[in-house]
């Protein structure tokens, strides 16, 4: 399909089909509009063109109001209730151009009329234009058909490479692990820092790769929450308790304060760990060294949130709306050079969301930001 | 804890075998046997009846379930823990109906893994 404007588009061959009890009329419309290179099929009544309809399949219905049997506005109420969406516009021919005519015409479904006796140019140029609209209204249905294939088979492709490339990933981080302590035997002080560096960049490769294909499976509409009834402050506590082994090594540290150590509630232990260790981890790599990250557990009207506040420089107002959609990366940095692919936060908008629940980030005034998920009870 | 049972490791990938036998070796000093498919996985178990098998699912000739079954036919006591490496609840739940003891995600990190497979292995040996 080439684009092209909309005066170029080739009309030639599509179908029309002229209703009308009076055979001179017939004549001349068929005759203007073949030499115009369309193909014409005629009927003689609203009951007939109903059956030509069905075997003819036309793009556009030039359809006389006045006929016996049914005239033309029930032929148009029944032509759309029988075709719905996909019915051919329907334009009038009617001697009666009085106003109140029109306006029936044009409730009952028509797009336009053209008044009898008609000026040849007038109505082609009329016929023209609507069979141009539904052209393009056919091509715009069939791009969008299109591209939406092409990208359920892009997120396919973006699962399946994702997924295969994560277990060799993960033999590399294991296989390093090994290495720097001491299985393959003792290592100086250079060797320990080379395979530092590969333990390093496998771990934040996986972690990219996890991302690629958490998002190809919320794309294509996978993202499954397996509830259970758990303890989310004790979710909490564990992921802080792993968040401060990293915060450790930039000399930060994360704080936990629960309102309840009770809190059991229903939700998808896994994924809801993977918001608070995104969380955890942005608030990390955003604020300085020597950081005191701030987690809390604080009951609200209908649940409880969890709010994550760092010392980071908040986020620049005019880029707000980008924060929790893909693959949007602020102009604000890591302090330590770590890596992110811009995906985790939208990831954890779509799980909380699943969750019918809330995410929200605030700036401090004081400094930092808060950002905080709220997940009702029930 | 010391392990030093028979250990049948199947999993058609090279990397993932070396990465497991030196896992295995942190829990003592298994004999460590290896399998890339799962109709070989069914031949050693006949051939050697190790004390615990780790199991992949993916793989070609034939996959974990299949040797799952078949290791099941043969010894209905057999002690096999899944390999897995998508979260594929089905997958997880099929195969614990047919008798695997446990599964493993094979991108969890190592002490990860090592606690799972101590876990596993104190519960049925000891």
């Amino acid at each position: 399909m080439e684009p092209s404007a909309p005066n170029s588009i080739d009309l030639r061959g599509r179908r029309i089909l002229v209703v009308d009890d009076d055979r001179l009329n017939v004549r001349i419309l068929s005759n203007i509009l073949k030499s115009e290179g369309y193909i014409i099929a005629d009927a003689n009544s609203g009951e007939r063109a109903l059956e030509v309809y069905d075997s003819f399949n036309p793009d556009l219905l030039l359809l006389d109001v006045v006929m016996p049997g049914i005239n033309g506005f029930e032929t148009c109420r029944e032509v759309k209730k029988r075709y719905g969406d996909k019915a051919a516009p329907i334009i009038f021919i009617t001697a009666k151009s009085e106003s109140e005519d029109v306006v029936e015409g044009l409730s009952a479904g028509g797009v336009d009329y053209l008044p009898k006796p008609f000026d040849g140019k007038e109505a082609l140029a009329r016929i023209k234009t609507h069979l141009q609209i539904r052209l393009l209204m056919e091509q715009q249905k069939s791009l969008v058909e299109q591209l939406s294939n092409a990208n359920a088979a892009k997120n396919k492709f973006l699962g399946m490479a994702a997924h295969d490339l994560r277990n060799p990933l993960a033999s590399i981080r294991g296989l390093a692990e090994f290495l720097r302590e001491g299985v393959g035997g003792p290592l100086s002080q250079d060797q320990l820092d080379l395979i530092n560096t590969i333990h390093d960049a496998s771990q934040s490769m996986l972690v990219m790769v996890n991302e690629l294909l958490d998002v190809a499976t919320i794309e294509s509409g996978e993202l499954k929450i397996h509830g259970e009834n758990r303890n989310l402050s004790d979710l909490i506590e564990k992921c802080v308790f792993l968040g401060n082994i990293e915060a450790g090594k930039k000399g930060s540290h994360i704080e936990f304060h629960a309102e309840d150590r009770h809190v059991v509630m229903y939700f998808d232990g896994a994924k809801i760990k993977q918001v608070i260790d995104n969380l955890l981890s942005n608030a990390l790599k955003f604020s300085p060294p020597s950081s005191t990250i701030k987690v809390s557990l604080t009951r609200f009207d209908k649940g409880w949130s969890v709010s994550v506040i760092d010392n980071g420089p908040g986020i620049p107002e005019n880029e707000r709306d980008k924060l929790f959609k893909d693959f949007s990366r602020l102009s604000v940095r890591p302090t330590s050079g770590e890596k992110s692919t811009g995906l985790g936060l939208a990831i954890c908008r779509k799980i909380v969301e699943a969750h019918h629940g809330h995410i929200t980030a605030t700036n401090i005034p004081s400094g930092g930001c808060e950002f905080k998920i709220s997940i009702p009870s029930n | 804890m010391s392990f030093n049972g028979k250990v049948l490791l199947v999993d058609d990938e090279p990397h993932i075998r070396k990465f497991m036998s030196l896992l295995l070796a942190q829990l003592g000093s298994p004999t460590v046997l290896e399998a890339a498919n799962g109709s070989d996985a069914i031949e050693v178990y006949k051939r050697e009846t190790p004390d615990l098998v780790l199991l992949d699912v993916n793989m070609p000739i034939m996959d974990g379930i299949g040797a799952l079954k078949g290791i099941m036919a043969v010894d209905p006591d057999a002690i096999i823990i899944m390999l897995t490496s998508q979260s594929s609840r089905n997958l997880i739940s099929q195969a614990a109906e047919i008798g695997a003891s446990n599964y493993i995600r094979k991108d969890t990190p190592k002490d990860e893994i090592l606690k799972s497979l101590r876990e596993t292995i104190e519960a049925c040996f000891e």
